[in-house]
């Protein structure tokens, strides 16, 4: 069971498999318990995360980051929604109570380039002292922020 | 994996911790530093961040001050930089941005003398040798002291000092962006190469007729530790927006803090931090003013200065 919850938080298993064992979550109190704490977990592996890492390097970080938000938010909806399901065993306290809090988005909110980044650039970069080792290779940043969608 | 994360930052900072800095390292710091405005030299160089690569020709005569970056990747585009003028070709839309740099001349750029005042924010050692693009390098590594700025790994021609190749890496280790030279010939650059190819006439003139300038109410509620102010400024930005710019450095890394009024502005502000590379942008409303926070820092640094960006009203 451990191993399917698992799976479902990462988004593995099948429609009908995440139904059934959604279903289950709604009708097993230890199921539920488990699905909590491994989103406790998960939270707690993000926010220990050191910042820049999880903001720096464009690709994976922001990736890494992004699913388990996804994640916890559909913890926080799928607790919502339980709690309006049919209850099977009569006293069941737990469910009927407010979600645990999940720290939802600790990190800054990512964002696409601004729009002037290339202008932006361009005027930040003759202020770095950084010019004075490498002559102006570094500004070809502003025209990277352009190839990347950032108007001209 | 985290584990051993955690186990690499602690190697990368006690190590550093653990060696004194030294001279020799600082004295090739200098060599750069020297190569990079003495020496004349045309050569092509990659650009790589974020899986990313961009490949441009760069040409520098040193005798005129005269110093020309073409992008060979992509849409075309040309900056051509003397003493105190950046002019930024863009052939498709027949615009050139012009960047005058006559508040430059005051500005405390990275002089020699002040080298040696790098060690307060960085562990500054030797590496060993490595060949780049058929040149024998001198390696010299940049460690940070804390995580509000990255760290830089040198590549020095052992000869002339010329740098070769620059990585930038994080907290972690992980690099975060590289330049790179695949082909370099040192002297023998005429005029003629550094001339841009463009004409430009009839084409349209974004000047931004930047000048020092004091910025009467704004300012930072807490400073980024090792940052401190270099220089406040008015410019425009392009087509004619006024734009505020006060830039902060810690004598390597730079963050600049631009604030612009909303009023006609009509994109709204959206808070939150992007990334290229080794720049963060961190966006943010204050005071009916859109804030934005460039700069080569981790994203934490530029965030840290874009939350602490006020506004009070002068009395």
């Amino acid at each position: 069971m451990k191993e399917r919850i698992s799976e479902l938080m990462d988004g593995e298993l099948e429609d009908r498999a995440a139904g059934e064992l959604i279903q289950a979550l709604g009708s097993r109190r230890e199921a539920l318990d488990t699905w909590r704490v491994y989103h406790l977990i998960s939270d707690a592996i993000r926010e220990n995360q050191p910042l820049p890492q999880a903001t720096t390097a464009p690709v994976q970080p922001r990736r890494w980051v992004a699913l388990p938000i996804a994640a916890s938010l559909a913890a926080v909806s799928l607790v919502g929604w339980l709690a309006f399901a049919p209850q099977q065993d009569a006293p069941q306290p737990a469910l009927a109570q407010a979600p645990p809090q999940v720290p939802v988005a600790t990190a800054p909110a990512l964002v696409p380039l601004p729009s002037a980044t290339s202008d932006y650039l361009l005027a930040h970069q003759g202020f770095s002292p950084r010019v004075s080792f490498q002559g102006m290779a570094p500004y070809v940043r502003s025209v990277s922020a352009e190839a990347r969608g950032a108007r001209p | 994996m985290i584990a051993s994360r955690a186990a690499a930052a602690l190697i990368v900072f006690s190590a550093g911790l653990a060696q004194a800095q030294s001279p020799e390292a600082l004295g090739w710091l200098r060599k750069i530093h020297d190569a990079t405005q003495k020496l004349s030299y045309s050569g092509t160089f990659v650009y790589q961040h974020g899986g990313r690569t961009e490949a441009s020709r760069i040409t520098r005569d040193a005798r005129g001050d005269i110093e020309r970056l073409e992008v060979l990747d992509g849409v075309p585009r040309e900056i051509v930089r003397t003493r105190d003028i950046v002019k930024c070709y863009l052939p498709e839309s027949r615009v050139v941005k012009i960047d005058r740099r006559s508040a430059d001349r005051s500005f405390p750029a990275l002089l020699p003398e002040h080298i040696g005042e790098l060690a307060r924010h960085y562990d500054i050692e030797l590496g060993g040798m490595q060949r780049v693009a058929g040149f024998d390098c001198q390696t010299v590594v940049l460690t940070p002291k804390d995580s509000l700025r990255y760290g830089y790994r040198l590549y020095a021609d052992a000869k002339s000092g010329m740098l070769l190749k620059a990585v930038t890496f994080d907290a972690v280790g992980q690099q975060v962006e590289q330049f790179t030279f695949t082909q370099l010939a040192i002297g023998g650059v005429t005029r003629e190469q550094v001339r841009s190819r463009h004409k430009a006439r009839e084409w349209r003139v974004e000047d931004t007729e930047a000048a020092p300038a004091h910025l009467p109410g704004w300012g930072l509620s807490a400073e980024l530790p090792g940052f401190r102010k270099v220089i406040e400024l008015k410019r425009r930005m392009g087509e004619s927006r006024p734009v505020a710019q006060v830039v902060y450095s810690d004598g390597l890394a730079a963050v600049s803090v631009f604030i612009e009024p909303m009023e006609g502005q009509a994109d709204p502000v959206q808070t939150g931090t992007a990334s290229l590379g080794a720049i963060h942008i961190f966006t943010r409303l204050v005071a009916n003013h859109r804030v934005t926070v460039v700069g080569e820092t981790p994203a934490a640094s530029v965030q840290r200065i874009g939350n602490a960006v006020e506004y009070h009203r002068p009395q």
